[in-house]
């Protein structure tokens, strides 16, 4: 841009300055300029898949909530390592104790009729056994002391089956802790809101909205765009990291993550229609979309009944027992716990991520956000 | 050549003022290139009005706009924004109708002939201006190409073509404004809704927006340009839409504006500890028409041609060594109209 005498160049067209201050202008250069800005056509299509790649690229700077996230995730990854490496996850090493010997009474043989006698007390005396010392007990056991052989089948029936149930409760604690308990109840919801809460919350913290919404596509569009942006960082997020922590938690950990990782690709996507939902509806999602986790969730999931039902991890677990079935691995109570079906698990974490899907397309399409500017 | 600014009916526009209506003059800017009196409206907005909850943020408006340069002002909280937040599809009317080009301006249809300057001033940070601009044309639904060739061209028309690989971030006010102004063009669209586009302008910035304003009206686009500096609008255009208490308070050029504020007298309370002496000493002045002895000392004082008059006041105020402790305007859309025409800043109300 340059300034010469009366005369100023405005991008390329020149527009002249009068003696009176009246600015002028050459028509000519202004048709040049935009002649060619009216000779093509858009595509809604193409802004739309263009808006998806846009938005998939922003989602990369969500920041406090995703190194939230990430610290979690080294805190968990690390703390289950170090279980592993100790070999402390199955109840093998758990112990038990046994206390002997505490002041014993003994009858006076001659002295029938007379009070028991009490021996000074002897000092107690413990023993500690892990449950696998236990179990290799009582099966050198009938070795060790000679009794029947109906006995020593019976005794050695008993020491395998402890061996194997032993063996198999690595993979139920990993399940039953680590999956169940921190995964599904904590982390899930936890990551996925990172993102989820993100897309629509940042930019109406950020107050960017503006530039989608005055650009010429459908409201919902832009909401579906951004749901389908933010779904592979959370999946990547959540699919990523459970595989990171199961990759650390030993075979227990390996078996885990093929059983379980449909579960939690389903979790993943309900929670993050739910959470981009809350986007849609709050201002401060994040804030709505964590009380709701820790809360909502945590005693939802918990509590007995059919009120358990309404939250999105009970159903995440029902896909876990089912597909974990075939090793024992099951609600602690049944009868109380009630799970449902995989099949019906399924159903009902797709319907309600379409219908949550659907119900934010109609909120974000009729919400009239006030505080863009 | 055309009405830029006529109210859709007579009636809404009545309703609009509290002044008598005005007829815009027939001689209107040179940058009006048809006349397209006949032709439906670019942008319309028809017996608009919208709520915030219990405050109500425009009321009853009704405006059509064809091409041509058309002036927004009024002060913080006047419906300005909230206007052209309608006309831009962000806000819904909660009663009327805003439609450009035939389309309801809250559907997409209706935005793609709508380009929009904002007030706010937040962007994508971490983009180069260019970025931006062309991100902004690519979700108007152009190709790469293409629109990596319009966003050259808006940011030469714009005269950010050397500065726009900066970050966003970095970038001035006038800068900012500037980009803002790019991507409101990129798309080419009929209707440009300019909200305070000459804020953190310098002057020979401002100069170039207006000239580059008044190269767009020519090529048949509608501008509706906002700004709280009624003077740089007078350089822009000579039809303005003067905003009061959410409403359209008046309508027209600047000149008829004022003729009307002449012509039409204006009921102004004065409370001064001496009424009597203060009114016989008013009734000398040549604008004023009446005087009428109110409460608790105050005098209502129906005065023409406030330009005059009010300087006049002043004089006799100072000269006299009156004690006025309180002045206010009777009329709201007089009030309003005074509060910019008179020294560019709002009356303020008193007691």
């Amino acid at each position: 841009m340059e300034e010469s005498g009366s005369r100023l160049e405005v991008g390329g067209s020149r527009v002249g300055v009068g003696a009176d201050g009246a600015l002028t202008a050459n028509p000519s250069s202004a048709l040049n300029l935009q002649s060619s800005l009216e000779s093509s056509h858009s595509s809604a299509w193409l802004a739309w898949c263009y808006l998806v790649w846009f938005c998939f690229l922003r989602q990369a700077r969500a920041r406090q909530m995703v190194w939230i996230a990430l610290a979690l995730l080294t805190l968990i990854t690390t703390v289950v390592g170090l279980v592993t490496l100790a070999g402390r996850v199955g109840m093998e090493e758990w112990r038990w104790t046994w206390v002997g010997g505490n002041q014993p009474l003994r009858i006076n043989p001659q002295e029938k009729a007379g009070p028991p006698v009490r021996e000074p007390p002897i000092p107690p005396h413990y023993v500690r056994l892990s449950y696998a010392e236990t179990a290799q007990g009582m099966q050198v056991l009938p070795h060790a002391i000679p009794m029947p052989s109906s006995a020593a089948a019976l005794q050695d029936a008993v020491a395998g089956a402890t061996r194997i149930a032993l063996a198999r409760s690595r993979f139920y604690l990993f399940s039953n802790w680590v999956v169940f308990s921190v995964f599904v109840g904590f982390l899930l919801p936890i990551w996925s809101l990172s993102f989820a809460t993100e897309a629509l919350g940042g930019e109406r913290e950020g107050r960017s909205l503006v530039w989608l919404l005055t650009r010429p596509l459908p409201r919902a569009s832009i909401y579906l765009a951004k749901f389908f942006a933010l779904l592979p960082w959370s999946l990547a997020l959540n699919l990523g990291g459970f595989a990171l922590i199961c990759a650390v938690g030993g075979w227990q950990g390996h078996l885990a993550f093929r059983l379980y990782w449909p579960a939690v690709l389903g979790g993943t996507i309900a929670f993050c229609a739910l959470f981009h939902l809350m986007g849609a509806c709050f201002r401060r999602a994040a804030v709505i979309a964590l009380v709701y986790s820790f809360f909502l969730e945590t005693i939802l999931g918990s509590m007995p009944g059919y009120m358990k039902r309404i939250s999105i991890g009970f159903y995440t677990r029902c896909l876990m027992f089912d597909a974990a079935a075939g090793y024992g691995v099951q609600p602690e109570k049944p009868s109380i716990y009630l799970p449902v079906s995989a099949a019906t698990a399924w159903s009902i974490l797709f319907i309600a991520a379409a219908g949550l899907l659907v119900v934010g397309m109609i909120v974000f399409a009729r919400t009239q956000y006030q505080d863009l500017s | 050549m055309p009405d830029l600014l006529e109210p859709a009916d007579p009636r809404g526009r009545d309703r609009a003022l509290n002044a008598p209506s005005l007829q815009p003059e027939p001689a209107l800017a040179p940058f009006v290139v048809v006349d397209q009196a006949d032709e439906p409206p670019l942008l319309l907005f028809d017996h608009v009005t919208k709520w915030y909850g219990p405050v109500i943020g425009v009321n009853q408006i009704t405006l059509e706009l064809r091409p041509g340069i058309t002036g927004l002002v009024g002060s913080n909280g006047a419906g300005k924004s909230t206007l052209m937040r309608l006309a831009t599809g962000q806000l819904r009317p909660d009663l009327g109708s805003v439609q450009v080009l035939g389309h309801d301006a809250w559907q997409f249809e209706a935005k793609r002939h709508v380009g929009y300057s904002p007030d706010v001033d937040n962007f994508y940070e971490d983009m180069s201006g260019r970025q931006f601009v062309e991100t902004m044309a690519r979700l108007c639904g152009f190709s790469r190409l293409e629109a990596r060739r319009r966003t050259e061209e808006t940011l030469q028309l714009v005269g950010m073509a050397q500065q726009a690989s900066r970050r966003l971030r970095g970038y001035s006010k006038g800068m900012r404004q500037r980009i803002k102004v790019a991507q409101a063009l990129v798309h080419d669209p009929e209707v440009l809704i300019l909200d305070e586009p000459l804020s953190g302008i310098d002057p020979v910035g401002r100069m170039e927006f207006l000239a580059l304003f008044r190269l767009l009206a020519e090529r048949g686009k509608c501008l509706l340009v906002s700004s709280h500096e009624l003077e740089e609008l007078e350089k822009l255009t000579d039809h303005v839409a003067v905003m009061a208490e959410a409403r359209i308070a008046a309508v027209g050029t600047l000149a008829q504006i004022r003729d009307l504020l002449d012509d039409h007298p204006l009921s102004i309370l004065i409370g001064s500890d001496h009424p009597r002496q203060m009114a016989g000493a008013l009734l000398a002045m040549p604008d004023v028409l009446g005087v009428d002895l109110g409460e608790q000392d105050s005098i209502v004082v129906r005065a023409r041609n406030p330009r005059r008059f009010f300087p006049e006041l002043a004089g006799l105020v100072l000269e006299e060594n009156y004690d006025v402790h309180r002045l206010e305007t009777l009329d709201d859309s007089a009030h309003a109209i005074l509060g910019y025409l008179l020294g560019g800043r709002r009356v303020e109300k008193r007691g």
